[in-house]
């Protein structure tokens, strides 16, 4: 019995947080207006949370193209069709792969700065202060740090796709010896621009910034203003984080299929 | 006195008013600025302020003192709308903070200075900026006049050669009072104070003690400090309140109200142990708690 209620208060308390968090939603896109004040400071979240993350991003991407090369060769040899090779990488990355890992690297390379910096300007009164003197710091430190997610993300996502298809074409082509024309133009004939691209990497990758931004900035905005507080904010931000991308996709996938 | 040079031949006041368009003289010949009648508020189920009433002179110091937990600190923040009692009238310079509307409640806030106690300055600018910022934010100066008022600020509070340092380069003292002078930046009617000279160095505490004070005689700034420190308030404020229990159970000068013989300011100034606060928190039996027979010692 207890064992239940228990269940049921972690059901009704996660349906609470997720209540709470769509009405914060409200609240910061009613403050993007005001947010445009402090385009210098968009832009220096863009760099922050776009820019910082390229090295990370474009490695792994370099990586996880590399990696899907190498497997699909193995195992489309066993069919002779490793001409394919090119054509499987290019829509494995552009429809899953590309989106779905970006924004997990994003979740835990920005998500987490993101949060634990206004977790910690919680902490220290900073927004308090800003209040006091004021100034909004939903539309000052929240909206921009939002904008920025929503805007780099889809670029992330598209950096990500093309060190994908590099690092595919460098595996099957320059080291296992798959010809150059068919690599590329069995790609071309195959992707279709809407499905795979828009549709792929670009709605999903900017549906994934929303959620991503939006848990992070929540989390931070929200956390209790002590140093365990900051610590348990930054980790919600990632589980939360990687169960909304992945659930997301699904469900858009879904729709998009 | 010399720390303060800067407020009186660097900007004429009433330009720097002009052009700041803030009502540093505040509106009305009302010789309160701050009224607080039947104040009653509840945070998780026990009782903060139980019908407080309070009247803030204008351009006086004033002094909230109070044992720990009464409430000081919150009184400042529903002076300031950053909470809501849950009856009750807050009324600043005239106008009730519960009333107001969030734009209405900034539009205040613009004529209101406040000292957090940990100083709250932003780690990501440098002191200067970190005094700018209100300027950046509400108005549309040229810089050279905001590079101006700026400098003059932290002349004022013997930082001038520290304006280009980071917040995590100062010390508790120095951030104390780069934090005033992001609080005076706007010439403000009134500052709030919240615990001023805790953790302050004696030479840092006369400094803030002194700078309180000029403020109040050069600006005619109102100032309501929150303090535990007898002898530093003894030495500045004009008033002092007693709260506790959710009352004003004192009030006068300092000093009267050290020799006054109730049993809440003999306690409290003569920092005895016991008396109308309990040195216990509520607790059960003693000895049933720890473990003794039949619960008695």
């Amino acid at each position: 019995m207890n064992a239940r209620m228990d269940r049921g208060g972690v059901v009704t308390q996660s349906l609470a947080q997720i209540g709470a968090c769509g009405l914060f939603l409200l609240t910061l896109l009613a403050a993007v207006p005001r947010s445009f004040r402090y385009f210098r400071e968009t832009l220096r979240q863009i760099w922050f949370v776009g820019a910082m993350s390229l090295t990370i991003v474009m490695t792994c991407g370099l990586f996880v193209g590399m990696v899907l090369g190498l497997q699909l060769y193995d195992v489309l040899s066993i069919f002779g069709g490793t001409s394919a090779t090119g054509t499987v990488v290019a829509i494995a990355i552009y429809r899953e792969l590309g989106p779905v890992v970006t924004a997990l690297l994003f979740a835990g390379r920005a998500g987490t700065s993101i949060t634990a910096e206004i977790g910690l300007m919680r902490a220290t009164d900073q927004l308090d202060a800003m209040e006091m003197m004021a100034v909004d710091p939903i539309a000052y430190v929240a909206a921009p740090r939002f904008l920025a997610g929503v805007v780099a993300l889809p670029l992330l996502g598209v950096v990500f796709c093309a060190m994908g298809v590099f690092g595919g074409h460098l595996v099957g082509v320059t080291w296992l010896g798959i010809d150059n024309g068919t690599f590329w133009s069995n790609m071309t004939a195959t992707v279709d621009v809407h499905k795979d691209i828009i549709n792929g990497v670009l709605l999903k990758s900017i549906a994934f910034g929303i959620v991503v931004s939006l848990i992070a900035v929540y989390q931070g905005y929200t956390t209790p203003p002590t140093s365990e507080g900051v610590a348990y904010a930054t980790t919600r931000t990632v589980v939360a984080s990687s169960i909304a991308i992945l659930a997301l996709d699904f469900v858009l996938t879904s729709f998009l299929i | 006195m010399a720390c303060c040079d800067g407020f009186r031949y660097f900007v004429p006041l009433h330009l720097a008013n002009d052009l700041l368009m803030t009502d540093t003289a505040s509106s009305g010949s009302d010789d309160t600025i701050v009224r607080v009648r039947g104040l009653t508020t509840v945070l998780n189920g026990k009782t903060i302020f139980d019908s407080l009433d309070l009247d803030i002179p204008r351009g006086k110091i004033t002094a909230i003192m109070g044992p720990s937990g009464t409430g000081k600190t919150t009184l400042l923040k529903h002076i300031t709308g950053q909470m809501r009692g849950d009856r009750g009238e807050v009324r600043v310079d005239g106008e009730n903070v519960p009333d107001l509307s969030r734009e209405h409640l900034f539009r205040l806030r613009e004529r209101v200075g406040y000292l957090f106690q940990n100083s709250a300055l932003l780690t990501d600018f440098d002191v200067f900026e970190n005094v700018a910022f209100p300027l950046r934010q509400h108005t549309k100066l040229p810089e050279v006049l905001i590079r101006n008022i700026v400098l003059t600020k932290l002349q004022a509070v013997g930082l001038r050669g520290a304006a280009r340092l980071m917040p995590t380069e100062l010390s508790g003292g120095m951030a104390r009072r780069v934090a005033l002078a992001r609080a005076i930046v706007f010439d403000p009617a009134l500052i709030l104070y919240d615990e001023p000279f805790v953790g302050l160095d004696p030479i840092a505490l006369n400094q803030v003690l002194k700078l309180i004070r000029t403020l109040n005689q050069t600006l005619g700034i109102t100032s309501i400090l929150v303090a535990h420190e007898l002898a530093a308030v003894q030495h500045i404020a004009d008033h002092v309140f007693l709260i506790a229990n959710g009352k004003v159970v004192a009030q006068g000068d300092a000093a009267t109200l050290a020799t006054d013989g109730s049993p809440w300011t003999r306690q409290f100034f003569g920092g005895e142990a016991d008396g109308p606060v309990p040195f216990q928190y509520p607790a059960g039996d003693y000895a049933t708690a720890l473990g003794f027979p039949g619960g008695s010692l």
